[in-house]
């Protein structure tokens, strides 16, 4: 599957200026907002706290992935953001946030093939080397690859 | 060991999958034999089978939410546990499973 149906370098921010978990989905949103992704900004942040309110969405090694089923969404896709500064967020072990991969997905669906590149783009987080070069990686291109080669081999 | 396993999530999107391959990963390195069935907002994918399940020696419930088809597991020992907990620590807690049925 190519990964680059839903991940494009303009929904990837290497350099988000947010000091908190609400200013992070702000600058994210509006990355998904400017590429067109997303009809309502106000209203998909919403529904990504909604989410947030059955449990928080910190992973750990400073990785969080907020995401939001939303009817402002027009596109299932995501974003990606690297923050400048540790951004407290609920962990699963207790580190502070330096990533963020914020998931947009449609209401109502047809066209499973997107969310089934998003749970693929989740299975590449259990992977530590993934992990590792999110938190390093400069280059927006590199960050897609990662998880396109990813797509790639699993065949699940 | 071998082991069948659901895993869903609040809202079938992320949590779901990282679980599948954290549980996967974990038990290939301890050596067991997994099939992890999602269901996600996508539906169910890689369902387990009969024969899955009539080998298995447990049954892992990786679950935030309630599933559907339960009931295939009757008879069977049966861990429920957050996907939070095997995303977090999947080898410390099939370790536990391990031990648990080994004293049963």
């Amino acid at each position: 599957m190519d990964i680059s149906r839903i991940l494009t370098p303009r929904r990837v921010n290497l350099a988000l200026t947010a000091t908190t978990k609400e200013q992070a989905i702000h600058e994210l949103t509006d990355l998904l907002y400017h590429d067109g992704a997303i009809s309502d900004r106000a209203a998909f942040i919403e529904d990504v706290w909604l989410r947030e309110a059955e449990g928080s969405t910190g992973f750990e090694n400073h990785i969080a992935i907020p995401h939001g089923k939303s009817a402002a969404v027009k596109q299932t896709t995501l974003a990606i953001g690297r923050t400048q500064h540790d951004i407290p967020w609920e962990t699963l072990d207790g580190s502070q946030v330096r990533c963020i991969i914020l998931f947009a997905v449609r209401l109502e669906d047809q066209n499973t093939t997107h969310i089934r590149l998003l749970s693929q783009v989740a299975s590449a987080l259990a992977d530590d080397e993934v992990i590792a070069q999110l938190l390093v990686e400069n280059d927006a291109s590199n960050i897609i690859r990662l998880f396109s080669q990813y797509a790639e081999t699993d065949l699940c | 060991m071998n082991i069948v396993c659901v895993a869903a999530c609040t809202a079938g999107i992320a949590h779901t999958y990282i679980a599948r391959e954290k549980l996967i990963k974990g038990a290939h390195a301890l050596g067991h034999t997994i099939h992890v069935e999602t269901q996600g907002t996508i539906g169910t994918e890689t369902a387990l089978t009969q024969q899955d399940i009539a080998a298995a020696d447990v049954v892992i419930l990786a679950v935030d939410v309630k599933i559907k088809g339960e009931e295939r597991f009757q008879g069977k020992p049966i861990v429920r546990v957050k996907t939070e907990v095997v995303i977090k620590s999947p080898v410390k807690f099939l370790e536990k499973v391990a031990d648990s049925l080994a004293r049963a």
